[in-house]
């Protein structure tokens, strides 16, 4: 956002060309049909606007005008999301929609959102104030034009019919004279183009202030936004790392100390007690093995070999393997994805997975992995019970803090009976 | 060999109280109870009245220093009660707060020193006996800290200080170090003298001058 506006600011007033850039800048040009189109609309606007918001605000007394208001709404709403778009073709100009995410709820939180947006009413004055300034800047603009078209054609009957013209007051008989009233059209024309330049600009930054967002406000949302992911990124890996500590010290070092306790009675009882020890010997062998599984099954839960070998597909597939239903994995992602992404993703599968095995009761499974322009949807569904909710500290809530930390979110759809739903969306660019 | 001899055994992992339990009974010594948390130790020691407890560190309901809390609320309730404390890690904190309690009768040991059955069960008996036993770790890591404010001793006394602290006699810190009884005891009395020791019992000036290098650090 901040990169175009400089640019267009840094091509506006000369240009590294001159006048002579500014005329062949294709900016300047792709921003003629916007300054064509603008008094059009703004005037349909004016008078569709003018004429609808009075009447439906008096019919608000009879409750009619409410659904009419609410529906004028989405209407100058929809005209100012097409503006944005003509606005970044023709001058240039990103302007993202400011408008707040529709909410789940019911009617009342729909109105909520329709009224208690800001930017709702900022459209409203944009598109209010589109007539005059469009209607202005088109006489600007194309009056300078025009004006320059004529001074220049104004010689052409005295070349071809050898009759005198006049402009006004300007009398064009002689040669001379021509030449300097085709001057002045020449320069005419060039400050039409900056005045085109001009009003792009202008305009530009007035339909940054009304139809973005207060950018400074942006920011500081999303800087606690920020902050607030960072945290629970930090908090994430922290558990992350208890849970490991948990597991190695209740695991395998357990087991371990057991085997080597067993091989230390062993070698005490090797002379006097023979068979005893041979047991012990015997039992110290199966811990030691039960200890290098429960390493494996650690290492897998840390980092899956296979996910970094082979990708989303092969290792997802291994865990559907060794879930205790039937899971059945779709993965629909040509290029890998970045390795967070892949990692994020895959500890959601791991996690609903076992999840599911642990309470749903479910029969069945499915895992659907695809890529949207830019981000990574994973899915889990299954048959089961539902009821599965985010609680603070569980295995899911660990999920969503692990997904901010790349911006990503997980939502959890498990009504009481069923179907349970868990899906992660992972924006990435790759 | 002690006969007779009862102790209490905490131990969250079940593997590894059976383990305990047995290694044991092979050295002649009953387990009257083996709990698995802070609070039912406290109550095992109460009802039973063992001669010992062997205490692992951690264990529930708080999963951090719960074995080392219940040692040190039995040895308030009951000065002098013998605990042998298993840890999985070498901490010194967890050692300075055991021994400030008083270094009579108290053990602390890696966990995976039980492996070492003969010196585990020695350990136990010595502690029983109102001994103290520092795992050799422990004091390393002790020692290592002072010797940079505080390096009066020499290695070789530092070296008899530590093993000293894992209660062992003149004797055999002579056959662990090859040197003979009267240089142990040579370098004994250096100890002694440098920490400003005053003569008394010998195994009680011992217990004092690991003390002393344990209490200085506070």
């Amino acid at each position: 956002m901040v990169t175009t506006r400089r640019r267009l600011r840094d091509r506006v007033p000369f240009g590294p060309w001159g006048p002579l850039g500014v005329a062949v800048d294709p900016v300047t040009w792709k921003a003629v049909p916007y300054f064509i189109v603008a008094p059009v609309v703004g005037t349909a606007c004016f008078v569709g606007l003018g004429f609808a918001l009075p009447l439906s605000m008096v019919l608000v007394l009879v409750w009619v005008g409410l659904p009419m208001l609410a529906v004028l709404i989405l209407i100058w709403r929809g005209v100012a999301v097409v503006e944005r778009r003509f606005l970044r073709w023709t001058l240039g100009v990103d302007i993202p929609d400011p408008y707040k995410t529709r909410p789940e709820g019911g009617l009342y939180a729909h109105l909520r959102w329709l009224f208690a947006d800001l930017a709702t009413w900022k459209d409203l004055g944009y598109l209010l104030l589109l007539c005059p300034l469009g209607l202005l800047e088109f006489v600007v603009v194309f009056g300078l034009w025009s004006l320059g078209l004529e001074l220049l054609g104004l010689p052409l009957p005295m070349v071809l019919n050898g009759r005198d013209m006049t402009f006004w007051f300007i009398e064009v008989s002689t040669v001379p004279s021509a030449v300097v009233v085709m001057l002045f059209g020449v320069v005419a024309l060039f400050a039409s183009l900056y005045a085109l330049r001009g009003a792009a600009l202008a305009h530009a930054w007035v339909a940054r202030a009304l139809l973005g967002t207060d950018d400074r406000r942006f920011l500081l949302a999303r800087n606690e936004d920020l902050r607030a992911s960072r945290a629970r990124g930090v908090n994430a890996a922290e558990a992350e790392r208890r849970r490991i500590e948990r597991d190695l010290h209740d695991g395998a070092q357990q087991r371990l100390l057991s085997v080597a306790l067993d091989l230390g009675r062993a070698q005490a009882k090797f002379d006097d007690d023979p068979e005893q020890a041979r047991i012990l010997v015997e039992s110290a062998a199966a811990g030691a093995k039960a200890a290098i599984g429960e390493l494996r099954d650690l290492a897998r839960g840390i980092y899956p070999a296979i996910l970094t070998d082979r990708g989303l597909d092969a290792a997802l597939s291994s865990l559907a393997a060794r879930a205790p239903v039937r899971v059945e994995v779709t993965v629909e992602i040509a290029d890998r994805p970045p390795a967070a992404v892949e990692s994020i993703a895959y500890f959601v599968v791991a996690e609903a997975l076992t999840n599911m095995a642990k309470y749903s009761r479910a029969t069945e499974a499915q895992v659907r992995v695809r890529r949207a322009p830019d981000r990574v949807v994973v899915e889990v569904g299954d048959n089961g019970v539902g009821g599965a909710a985010v609680v603070p500290g569980g295995g899911l809530d660990g999920l969503a803090d692990r997904a901010a930390t790349i911006d990503g979110t997980l939502t959890v759809d498990s009504p009481p009976g069923g179907p349970t739903l868990i899906r992660a969306e992972l924006p990435c660019v790759w | 060999m002690v006969t007779g001899m009862r102790v209490v055994i905490a131990e969250d992992s079940v593997l590894l109280r059976e383990g305990l339990s047995r290694l044991l009974a092979d050295g002649g010594i009953e387990t009257v109870a083996a709990v698995g948390d802070g609070p039912s130790l406290v109550e095992a020691v109460r009802v039973h009245n063992p001669d010992l407890a062997v205490v692992d560190v951690r264990m529930p309901p708080s999963h951090t220093d719960e074995g080392l809390r219940a040692a040190l609320e039995i040895r308030s309730a009951r000065p002098g009660f013998p605990i042998l404390v298993l840890s999985q890690y070498v901490e010194e904190r967890y050692a300075t707060d055991l021994l400030g309690a008083g270094a009579q009768a108290v053990g602390y040991l890696l966990k995976e020193r039980v492996a070492e059955v003969a010196e585990f069960l020695d350990a136990v008996r010595r502690v029983a006996r109102g001994g103290a036993v520092i795992d050799p770790d422990v004091v390393v890591q002790l020692l290592g800290r002072r010797r940079h404010s505080h390096d009066r001793l020499t290695a070789r006394e530092t070296e008899v200080m530590g093993l000293m602290a894992e209660g062992r006699s003149n004797s055999a810190i002579a056959a662990r170090l090859v040197v003979s009884e009267g240089a142990v005891e040579k370098h004994i009395s250096s100890i002694f003298l440098k920490l400003a020791l005053d003569p008394a019992p010998d195994d009680h000036r011992r217990v004092l001058a690991v003390l002393a290098h344990l209490g200085h650090r506070q």
